[in-house]
């Protein structure tokens, strides 16, 4: 009975599936959130009789063959990078993304992972850090006495020194875009790896072609929608459901076999 | 008398047949693109001869083949700029290393160099290459990749005169196996944004369960009264003193 294997499938993939829409809702207040969706494909077909071949020597063709699939896979958990809404903060570090782009941080091992995250703020030596306090790239230090920050949309960081009248261009934000962002490697923490599928980083400031401005005093909140999460959820349990029937029938007809009078 | 059981035997061995197939459907009930299935099965009658008496036709099931439903599946928005779903007939034809396939999956996306792709890196026909650096991709109702007001590709849709010419290949993809030539599909619409959800109706498959379940009861019941039957006349016939 192919049927029993076919179903269990069946529940495997929808059981990925809850997993996958849970993710997303324990997420829905995390800064910078994408979420996530699974994508189902069917797996291989047993071919009894080809479609095409010949039913008789005087040249009849079977008209559609038949071919028995063998259930479904997880063909793929992809992000979905819709831009989500921007909250005001009101704190001259939160920086919220507003189109295209991601934060370099410099990790501890000395690679770079990027982020969209930016719930930033400064650290002891004045650096802007993120909030699990890695550098921002390229480092911007605020001087000792900086009375106030100001960050334009095209990234510049300008600082207002002490009873200075004017303030002083202290550094640049800079982004980095991908080919491919929905290829980019999560690793937790609301970071992402480059890789492979991503392709290589492409730095530029804010606001050039291709590149997203930066909002200073807000965060970007998650893409989470909440009425669709919760109406996958359904899909997925009633699919379940579905798949579990599938296995009480195919067993109901396994004891129907195994009781035939001999 | 044989006959009974085996006629009974054909039934049920295409009743768990559909059962396997109902299965799939069942588990593919989101699957994107999906098609659903069923079994088409009919008469083989077969001349059986009788002694003493003129031949009769005794008729078994046979399986004649699986039939496909291409009925449209509905459309749901995701908001990705490269899902893409056809509303019509028609497929996308993906140019893989072992041959065109065919699908209605539309969950494609940019590969390092930019060319549009499948989930498995194979290229899109007619889809073309974009520039990631040159901001939004829209694909027009009628496949048309653009970007910053150029055209970058046309996203190609073909049909088939006869959808029975594909075999199924797993992956959500059909392989042409006939030698039908795919034509463009002028009707067909291309819609960035959406995509095709299965078509497999759930109370109707739910349905055909309980119908296969009752069936293949109903069979080995059949079965099992032709036993007793045998059963009974070989007691009767066999008694030393017959009442």
């Amino acid at each position: 009975m192919q049927a029993l294997r076919t179903a269990a499938t069946g529940m495997a993939a929808q059981q990925l599936n809850v997993e996958v829409i849970s993710n997303n809702i324990a997420n829905m207040n995390t800064v910078g959130f994408k979420r996530q969706s699974a994508v189902f494909e069917d797996l291989l077909y047993q071919t009894y009789e080809q479609p095409g071949a010949q039913s008789s020597d005087s040249g009849n063709v079977v008209p559609t063959g038949v071919q028995i699939g063998a259930g479904v896979k997880a063909g793929s958990v992809y992000r979905i990078t819709g831009q989500g809404a921007l909250t005001n903060t009101g704190n001259a570090l939160d920086l919220a993304i507003n189109g295209q782009g991601y934060f370099q941080v410099l990790m501890p091992d000395g690679t770079t992972a990027y982020t969209r995250a930016g719930n930033l703020s400064a650290n002891n030596q004045g650096q802007i850090v993120t909030a699990d306090g890695y550098l921002v790239q390229p480092t911007i230090s605020l001087p000792a006495n900086t009375t106030n920050i100001t960050i334009s949309q095209t990234g510049q960081v300008q600082a207002t020194i002490g009873g200075a009248n004017a303030p002083t261009v202290v550094g640049q934000i800079q982004l980095a875009t991908f080919l491919n962002d929905a290829g980019l490697d999560a690793i937790g923490n609301n970071l992402f790896d480059e890789s492979a599928a991503s392709g290589p980083a492409t730095a530029g400031n804010p606001g050039a072609p291709g590149y997203g401005m930066v909002m200073q005093g807000y965060t970007e909140a998650s893409n989470v929608d909440p009425v669709s999460e919760i109406t996958n959820l359904i899909v997925a349990q009633r699919a379940y459901e579905m798949n579990s029937k599938v296995v009480t029938t195919a067993d109901q007809m396994l004891s129907t076999a195994t009781q035939t009078k001999t | 008398m044989d006959n009974a059981i085996y006629v009974g035997l054909s039934r049920q061995m295409i009743l768990e047949r559909e059962l396997d197939i109902t299965a799939n459907n069942l588990s593919n009930v989101d699957t994107v693109g999906f098609k659903f299935e069923s079994m088409i099965s009919n008469d083989d009658p077969v001349t059986m001869p009788t002694l003493g008496q003129p031949p009769t036709a005794v008729n078994f099931v046979a399986g004649v083949g699986v039939a496909r439903d291409f009925t449209q599946g509905s459309l749901t928005q995701t908001g990705a700029a490269f899902d893409v779903a056809i509303d019509g007939r028609g497929f996308f034809q993906i140019n893989t290393a072992n041959g065109p396939r065919y699908t209605r999956d539309g969950r494609f996306r940019m590969d390092a160099s930019g060319q549009i792709v499948d989930q498995d890196g194979d290229p899109v026909d007619g889809a073309g290459v974009v520039d990631p650096k040159k901001g939004p991709v829209t694909i027009s109702p009628n496949g048309v990749v653009s970007q910053s007001g150029q055209n970058t590709g046309k996203i190609a849709v073909y049909n088939f005169d006869s959808l029975a010419a594909l075999s199924k290949d797993g992956n959500n993809q059909y392989r042409n196996d006939s030698n039908l030539t795919p034509t463009a599909a002028p009707n067909a619409q291309v819609r960035q944004g959406f995509l095709e959800q299965s078509n497999v109706e759930p109370i109707r498959q739910i349905t055909r369960l309980i119908e296969i379940n009752r069936a293949y009861d109903a069979i080995a019941s059949m079965m099992s009264t032709t036993a007793d039957l045998s059963n009974a006349s070989i007691q009767r016939l066999g008694a030393v003193n017959p009442s």
